[in-house]
């Protein structure tokens, strides 16, 4: 019975229903589409960094800080049998110190990092690297980064001065010849960041053995003389920045959300206005007020399941879409987000649905609040108009 | 001009020329005794120095005035005079640490480790090159070269080998004139026998009982068209420096 007449009520209503509707509707579209976005830009993120980077975590000589340029030379260490004795699949060595290229007799800052060639833990274009010895020769075989070799304007093919310090602290220079420009998704390894075999620069820096780290598959637990950093650990700048994105899109979500119950609430009040005769007429023949509050919420409730079926029919077709072409954020590579190439988006069921949830909830609470005034309306008053002036 | 047939006035005409050859070479002062004569012409127990540091980096030129109380070769200090960004700026060696203070900040940072490699105030020199504070002859072996000066006629030219593998620069050319026992050009060389920077010295002037040059002019031979020349326009030996000058007490405004 109730639901009867808030059936014909909602439909009664027209423009206005439907333009509630659709406003709800397109919330809820913008906040799934808002938090898939960023759910995809954190997946896409901790791949890259894991695959090219991190691994399952490091290993790390004890106060070894990549952010710190200036101690690299200083903190390095030899590899521990249980490390060494890893599989080349569950390992990646790696040594890190500073040097100073000169392309074009300019001088520029880098970072020499050294790579077992044996390694397959990290994906690395490095391939360019495998076919020379273990010792380097005159000329030095290097790989640079597509952003690296835009900034130096270095090319594949060309030589260019390194200057580097080795263990004593005696200063040493060569030639280093770019072998390949490799593309590499992760800028955070690409610029400033000259890539060279672990073999070559261990002999460059007298450095015979030792590694600033090593990336493993999997924790092994404590290994005697270095310090484990797990992925949450060496993500922890890119993961309290999401974290702050997330807050922020809350925020959104919240202006969102407000302007959603507003306009409910809205239609709500002007339904009570427009339809006080028709509420004192029902009053007058015996409905009481509880009833009247039900007839009018479920009205509201209503409009939120028609949000629900257009956001479905407007979402979904273009959820599809935009997980085919993705979003393009090649322009945060140059922030150095390890991002390099289309973002999509990952939808998170049980996320959609608790947002959803609430979405309706806030709805059809908008929907009921201002119908509550109903049960102190006097029905003489109502039925003439002027219960709610 | 020797045909065959005068084979043994040849032969004893060489004998003749690298006996004379030799019993020179006899002679002469060893490379390591005339290193040590150098250093002993350069360095002095305590030296004042008013000069320019005239720093090209092949776009602009900057001038840098300053003046300069070293003691020994372990203890100096620098207060620079203009230009209007490095005016105030102060320099302080001791042993192998070095203070800087600049009034922008008016704080003062101790220069060490990786940080005394890098480029002082924007010039060809290091904070390290800047901070040698060993004789030539104390951290190099030195032997003559066989090659022969093109650039200055009866100079000799010495390798330097260092003696310890932690030196910056493990081999050094110096072009010495024997007679006056003074050094006309050096250059450093990487491990790899790379040359990284030349060191002019020019316009010597008695100045005292030493010979001292007026100009050295830095080059990093890395670098495209740029060059850095200290220019001496006031030097003094042997006086009496204030011992507040080597304190850190003296690092402010």
């Amino acid at each position: 019975m109730n639901w009867n007449i808030a059936n014909k009520n909602f439909y009664r209503q027209g423009l206005r229903a439907f333009l509630n509707v659709l406003v709800t509707a397109l919330s809820i579209i913008a906040l799934i589409f808002m938090l898939s976005l960023l759910n995809g830009f954190q997946a896409q993120a901790t791949r890259n960094l894991v695959l090219t980077d991190v691994g399952g975590g490091h290993y790390r000589a004890p106060g070894f800080d990549i952010l710190t340029p200036t101690e690299w030379e200083d903190i390095t260490m030899p590899v521990p049998d249980v490390l060494g004795n890893l599989l080349a699949k569950d390992k990646a060595e790696v040594l890190v110190q500073q040097g100073q290229l000169y392309p074009n007799r300019r001088l520029f800052p880098v970072q020499l990092r050294g790579i077992a060639m044996d390694q397959s833990l990290l994906s690395l274009p490095l391939a360019g690297l495998k076919s020379f010895e273990d010792k380097p020769g005159e000329t030095i075989p290097a790989v640079v980064g597509v952003k690296m070799a835009r900034k130096a304007h270095l090319k594949k093919g060309d030589t260019v001065v390194l200057k580097w310090r080795d263990k004593g602290g005696a200063v040493d220079a060569r030639d280093i010849l770019i072998v390949d420009v490799g593309d590499i998704i992760n800028p955070r390894i690409d610029d400033g960041v000259v890539w060279l075999r672990l073999d070559h620069l261990r002999s460059m820096t007298d450095r015979d053995g030792e590694v600033s780290w090593v990336a493993v598959r999997e924790y092994l637990g404590p290994v005697q003389g270095f310090e484990f950093h797990g992925i949450e650990i060496l993500m922890s700048d890119l993961l309290a920045l999401l974290r702050q994105d997330r807050i922020n899109s809350k925020i959104l979500w919240g202006i969102l959300m407000v302007l959603v119950c507003t306009s409910v609430f809205n239609t709500q009040i002007l339904n009570i206005f427009k339809r006080q005769k028709e509420i004192g007429t029902l009053m007058a023949l015996g409905m009481e007020p509880k009833r009247i509050v039900s007839i009018f919420t479920l009205e509201g409730v209503l409009g939120a399941l028609w949000a629900l079926v257009l956001a479905v029919v407007l979402g979904v077709p273009f959820f599809i879409w935009f997980h085919g072409v993705g979003f393009d954020v090649t322009h945060l590579s140059e922030a150095s987000f390890p991002i390099r190439e289309t973002i999509y988006p990952d939808y998170q069921p049980r996320e959609i649905l608790v947002s959803v949830s609430i979405v309706l909830a806030l709805s059809i609470a908008s929907a009921w609040v201002p119908v509550r005034k109903v049960t102190r309306l006097d029905p003489t008053l109502a039925l003439r108009g002027r219960a709610i002036t | 001009m020797f045909g065959i047939k005068n084979k043994p006035v040849a032969g004893i005409f060489l004998s003749f020329f690298f006996c004379f050859v030799g019993s020179g070479i006899a002679e002469e002062i060893p490379a390591q005794k005339l290193l040590e004569r150098v250093d002993e012409n350069l360095w002095a127990n305590t030296k004042f120095v008013t000069g320019r540091l005239i720093i090209d980096n092949g776009r602009k030129v900057r001038t840098l005035t300053q003046d300069s109380w070293m003691e020994g070769t372990t203890r100096s200090y620098s207060h620079y005079k203009s230009p209007a960004r490095e005016k105030g700026t102060k320099m302080l060696k001791i042993g192998g640490k070095l203070w800087m203070y600049t009034p922008r900040t008016d704080r003062k940072i101790l220069i060490a480790g990786h940080l005394l490699r890098q480029s002082m105030l924007g010039s060809d020199l290091s904070y390290e090159d800047m901070m040698e504070d060993h004789k030539l002859s104390y951290s190099y072996s030195a032997t003559f070269s066989t090659q022969s000066s093109e650039d200055f006629a009866g100079a000799r030219i010495l390798n330097l080998v260092a003696r310890d593998k932690k030196t910056t620069y493990q081999t050094r050319k110096a072009w010495i004139d024997p007679e006056k026992q003074i050094v006309l050009k050096e250059e450093r060389f990487a491990k790899s026998g790379k040359l990284l920077k030349r060191i002019l010295f020019e316009d010597y002037e008695k100045i005292g009982t030493r010979l001292f040059p007026r100009t050295m002019v830095f080059r990093d031979m890395l670098k495209e068209n740029t060059k850095t020349t200290y220019k001496f326009d006031v030097i003094e030996f042997d006086i009496e420096i204030p011992a507040k000058y080597f304190s850190q007490s003296i690092l402010k405004r």
